[in-house]
């Protein structure tokens, strides 16, 4: 959904980061480039719970009097919920902070749009493979500590099953939850598996982690950037076809998903019983 | 004034450094050049003297990124910014975006700091304020963490930054190379730099707080 021009506005991109990990923080800025490139707003910014600049260090970098916050998160939880506004002092959907109005936004991970982007990077990642014979499976952290965190990837698993895409089963699974990635084999009754992580960047979980849950790599390799080859699709293991693919978050396209949370911040605003809260 | 517009004053009033990074306006048909500050004289040869030239602000982040040595420039503060490179820029507005990419908030910080609106954060603030592995961090000793700035703060452990912060609002740092580090590196003057400032222990300090907090509690359970 494209959105009118914010001359007058500032767009802040809020990110979790990494001390360990350069590529963690990537996808940020390149959305950040992105959005930036098409002259939207009089300034785009990021900021971070684990990199600099910190959220709370945010609010110096912004000239502009009003402010849309967007969380790059794939999911509501602990950092959306409770880190970012208080890192960033937000009260609620609108606040007045030292003379300036900030809005916050829905993270990208629970917009609608996510569902394209999803089927888009599974097709990237297959485009030969016959649906009806491949089971997509969306995979995320999970930590027992919040429900809303695989929430997001439940309600896309059941929006792709329902969507037509004719996969002959979409499911969800997780590094530290049931049900367990490190089980795709057996999940999977297909002979073909295409395998989406749904997180931001492809840092320590997406291209070293899961690739040994998976069984693609025997151990934790070196992160994304400092690879000379990239993986290889197709991977033959465990008598399946397996995909894998880059993070969603990854998808130049997903600054168009935080440009539609901001134009449904707006909408919610203005016609507060057209979305969902 | 915006933080452009106060760059371009600065700029043109005799600022030309911020960190490690040299400042240069009008350089052949560009507005402004970027360059390591040890490759100044060979940036103004022909051809940049055979460094690599960038040209727009998004470059900074990809050079910004790893020392020479492949080290990840986790802290941008670091004083291993890789050389062999200009950037060129056509705006003050790019100038800015590239300099956030290279040093974050730099800028910003330095208005507020030049306005008294600087918000400092001091260190039992930051610690109080961990969760989850890092919560651990807030139990570190006043001395452990007098010690711990010395070690790994200032200069000589390659770090740029001013340091403003206290341990609270009643305890400032020990005096010493680190603490009294002014941001500025090869003593220019002010009127010459735009002083890198630390308003709050960054996360590697943090992560540091952690260990020797550790250590600490290993220590006396030992005794």
């Amino acid at each position: 959904m494209p959105i009118a021009p914010k001359p007058n506005s500032a767009l802040l991109i809020v990110g979790h980061g990494s001390t360990e990990n350069p590529d963690s923080s990537t996808p940020y800025f390149d959305h950040a480039d992105e959005i930036r490139r098409r002259n939207l707003f009089a300034e785009v910014h990021c900021c971070f719970w684990k990199e600099e600049p910190s959220m709370r260090e945010a609010h110096y970098l912004i000239d502009s009097d009003e402010i849309y916050v967007v969380p790059d998160f794939i999911s509501e939880g602990y950092f959306t919920q409770d880190v970012i506004p208080r890192e960033l002092g937000l009260t609620g959907p609108t606040t007045t902070l030292r003379g300036k109005t900030w809005h916050y936004c829905l993270p990208v991970g629970v917009h609608p749009s996510m569902t394209g982007l999803i089927l888009r990077r599974a097709k990237e990642v297959a485009p030969k493979v016959d649906p009806a014979q491949t089971t997509l499976i969306i995979t995320g952290h999970g930590t027992g500590l919040n429900q809303n965190s695989t929430k997001a990837i439940k309600d896309q698993a059941t929006l792709i099953a329902n969507s037509g895409a004719g996969y002959a089963a979409v499911l969800d699974a997780y590094m530290e939850e049931q049900p367990f990635i490190a089980d795709w084999a057996t999940l999977a009754q297909t002979p073909n598996v295409v395998v989406v992580p749904f997180f931001i960047s492809d840092g320590l979980h997406s291209y070293q982690d899961i690739p040994v849950l998976l069984g693609i790599e025997p151990e934790v390799g070196p992160a994304a950037s400092q690879r000379e080859v990239f993986r290889h699709n197709p991977h033959r293991l465990q008598g399946k076809t397996l995909y894998y693919s880059s993070a969603i978050g990854t998808e130049r396209l997903l600054a168009d998903v935080i440009l539609d949370q901001i134009h449904d911040f707006d909408l919610r605003q203005t016609s507060p019983a057209s979305l969902p809260a | 004034m915006t933080q452009a517009q106060l760059l371009r004053q600065a700029v043109r009033s005799g600022i030309h450094r911020i960190g490690q990074i040299e400042i240069q306006e009008d350089i052949c048909e560009f507005h402004y050049l970027l360059c390591h500050v040890d490759d100044f004289d060979l940036s103004g040869q022909p051809a940049f003297g055979g460094l690599d030239h960038h040209h727009g602000p998004d470059a900074a982040r990809d050079i910004g990124t790893y020392s020479e040595d492949g080290e990840y420039r986790f802290t941008k503060g670091m004083t291993n910014l890789r050389r062999g490179w200009v950037l060129t820029l056509d705006s003050e507005k790019d100038l800015r975006t590239a300099l956030d990419l290279f040093y974050p908030a730099a800028v910003g910080l330095w208005k507020s700091w030049k306005d008294n609106t600087l918000e400092v954060e001091n260190l039992r603030d930051k610690l109080n304020r961990q969760t989850g592995m890092y919560r651990f961090a807030r139990s570190i000793s006043d001395e452990g963490a007098q010690q711990l700035v010395q070690k790994v703060c200032g200069p000589a452990h390659q770090c740029a930054k001013r340091i403003l912060w206290k341990l609270d609002p009643n305890t400032p740092l020990s005096d010493s190379e680190a603490s009294r580090y002014n941001g500025i590196p090869s003593n220019l003057s002010e009127t010459e730099a735009i002083p890198l400032l630390c308003r709050e222990a960054c996360n590697h300090f943090v992560a540091e707080c952690r260990k020797a907090a550790k250590a600490e509690f290993d220590a006396k359970n030992a005794g």
